[in-house]
């Protein structure tokens, strides 16, 4: 599993400071505690980069450069900033992301060609979300093809199908199990393409102290399915351990909640039992509320 | 070739409520179908109850045709809740809306002496709703539940705010709990869970908020109809408590209900089979013609039978 470190996210108030102020220091040491966390790539979302586009982009690309020698996941939706990015980057690098709509394809796919670089394609299209499976498989077959004509080959597509927080009303997790079925069909539909998601937006909206047990148990699921990579905290050590081959009673027991075997709850420790419990909500087997453990 | 009418059975079953003692109880609840899927396998043993509102203040916003079946008892909620006996209510459901501190802030032993006083005047169940604020409820219904121990009144709004104070006394004083939610079904089931966790869910009845026909009615009856579905086909055991649907104040409050009479008995009528089908098991209404018209729809309780 390729693990895309999320630290480096303007949503955080540290980071979008550290920006402005070009302090470089607090940047550097976030790409430093990822890398030798375990992360394969660091994600640089910036936002939209509206002022000074160009100069921030190179700043910021190039100050992590300086650090780490990981390949860059230039995350915007700002296609002048996504493009002064990548062509800072000194290894290959990720473009995230392109989407099925009408200006991604004809701002951001070209980008993906003109750089040499892997692309992030989500399900989203000019309709936005896909409501179901079907609809977000046609929407791929379409983007892809639109991809490849451009010279795009589905070995550098980095498929995303939109992670949807869980606690939302019933339809979140519904939508957690079919990006499931998503991933394990996806060879089959376009075979050689890759895939990623954000995993973190699975625990979107809920308490906080709760969120990661609820992103590491969906990320072995996910990886059960054929997840390729996924942009995620590696300085969740539990979540770094669970996807690199260690805790293996904890991955076992929730493949046995995928599978639908029977759990003896009693031989079970605390710990155990919250991975069963939170495993029995992503597969949308007992109704979610935010007392999940409680009950 | 045979054709064999398939036919669902649940492992889920609703719990059955008692309200009320000795002679005026009323169950609600029981069932292990969905609403009204008598062609599968299973029953619904207790038909849809209905309950009349009474308010604890004249009313101040009703229109004349609302009030005009309680004119000469408005002023006193115990002839008024007798008037609605007299109207076929199964149950009075008393809104102390004049504890409200935006009312009249009416205190927690008044409220409490006029529940004691019905309670001893009516032959029907009472459901006692406080006027929805969290904190004065919180003050109101403990002493409504103190002052009637031992009756089993259903007793609510219990909501996320003051859940251990009023689910407290309702658990010591042997009454049941209107478990209140805004229209969300993960938070229903969190405060059930909570609520749970000293109170026997036997013991609660869920409310998930009932709008009104055109006013987000959608909300209700999807929410209502997957607390069923997820109780009755998962055996999800924190949804599988009976619903009320306490429709009538939010009916009465549309401008719609308001402007002409059968329009107002319609919105209500039809606001409350459209709940009834979602799965509410006790629907409280303000018009007793509406009441009427209800029962008419659903052809007595033959159905039952």
């Amino acid at each position: 599993m390729i693990i895309i470190g999320e630290n480096i996210h303007v949503i955080a108030k540290e980071v979008s400071q550290a920006i402005r102020e070009r302090n470089a220091k607090v940047i550097q040491d976030l790409a430093i505690q990822q890398k030798e966390a375990g992360a394969d790539y660091l994600d640089l979302n910036v936002g939209p980069v509206k002022r000074d586009t160009e100069e921030t982009m190179k700043w910021l690309v190039e100050c992590v450069q300086e650090v780490v020698d990981l390949p860059l996941s230039i995350d915007t939706m700002n296609p002048v900033a996504m493009e002064a990015g990548l062509k800072y980057c000194k290894r290959r690098p990720l473009l995230n992301s392109a989407s099925g709509k009408t200006d991604s394809k004809q701002n951001m796919l070209p980008l993906a060609k003109k750089y040499n670089c892997d692309v992030v394609v989500s399900v989203m299209t000019d309709k936005g979300m896909p409501p179901d499976l079907e609809t977000k498989v046609e929407s791929i077959l379409d983007t892809v093809t639109y991809a490849n004509e451009l010279g795009i080959p589905n070995e550098d597509i980095w498929i995303d199908p939109i992670i949807l927080p869980v606690s939302t009303a019933g339809e979140g997790q519904r939508i957690a199990v079919e990006n499931l079925e998503f991933i394990k069909i996806l060879q089959d539909v376009v075979p050689g393409v890759k895939s990623t998601v954000g995993l973190s937006n699975v625990s979107n909206g809920v308490p906080h102290h709760l969120r990661p047990i609820l992103n590491r148990t969906y990320l072995v699921m996910l990886e059960r399915s054929g997840l390729y990579s996924a942009i995620a905290d590696p300085l969740d050590e539990e979540l770094m351990a669970l996807i690199r081959g260690k805790m293996e009673n904890v991955r076992q027991l929730i493949y046995k909640v995928m599978d639908k075997e029977e759990i003896d709850m009693s031989s079970l420790t605390q710990k155990e039992i919250d991975y069963v419990k939170t495993a029995r909500i992503l597969m949308g087997e007992t109704l979610y509320s935010d007392a999940w453990l409680e009950i | 070739m045979e054709f064999k009418v398939p036919k669902e059975a649940y492992t889920g079953n609703v719990r059955e409520i008692v309200i009320g003692k000795g002679e005026k109880t009323l169950k609600i609840g029981g069932e292990n179908i969905l609403p009204l899927h008598f062609f599968d396998d299973g029953v619904q043993p207790n038909p849809p109850r209905f309950a009349l509102e009474v308010l604890d203040m004249v009313p101040q916003d009703w229109p004349d045709f609302l009030k005009e079946p309680y004119l000469d008892v408005i002023s006193d909620p115990i002839k008024w809740a007798k008037k609605c006996e007299e109207y076929g209510a199964d149950a009075i459901s008393l809104m102390l809306l004049s504890t409200d501190p935006a009312e009249k802030d009416t205190s927690p032993d008044e409220a409490a002496s006029l529940v004691k006083r019905m309670l001893s005047e009516v032959r029907k169940p009472l459901i006692v709703y406080g006027c929805g604020d969290e904190k004065k409820d919180s003050e109101v219904l403990p002493r409504v539940a103190e002052v009637c121990k031992g009756e089993n009144l259903l007793i609510g709004p219990v909501q996320k705010e003051n859940y251990e104070i009023v689910g407290k006394a309702i658990l010591e004083n042997g009454h049941v709990a209107i478990a209140q939610t805004p229209l969300d079904i993960n938070l229903l089931k969190e405060l059930n869970i909570k609520l749970c966790k000293f109170l026997p869910p036997e013991r609660v009845v869920i409310d998930p908020l009932s709008s009104a026909l055109g006013y987000g009615i959608e909300y209700s009856f999807s929410i209502m109809e997957r607390v069923k579905q997820i109780g009755i086909i998962t055996k999800d055991s924190m949804t599988m408590m009976p619903i009320i649907a306490n429709l009538g104040g939010e009916c009465w409050k549309t401008k719609q209900a308001k402007e002409e009479k059968n329009q107002g008995l319609l919105w209500e009528g039809i606001t409350a089979i459209a709940l009834l089908l979602a799965g509410a098991n006790l629907l409280v209404l303000r018009h007793p013609e509406t009441l009427k018209l209800v029962k008419e729809t659903l052809g007595g309780n033959k159905i039952w039978n």
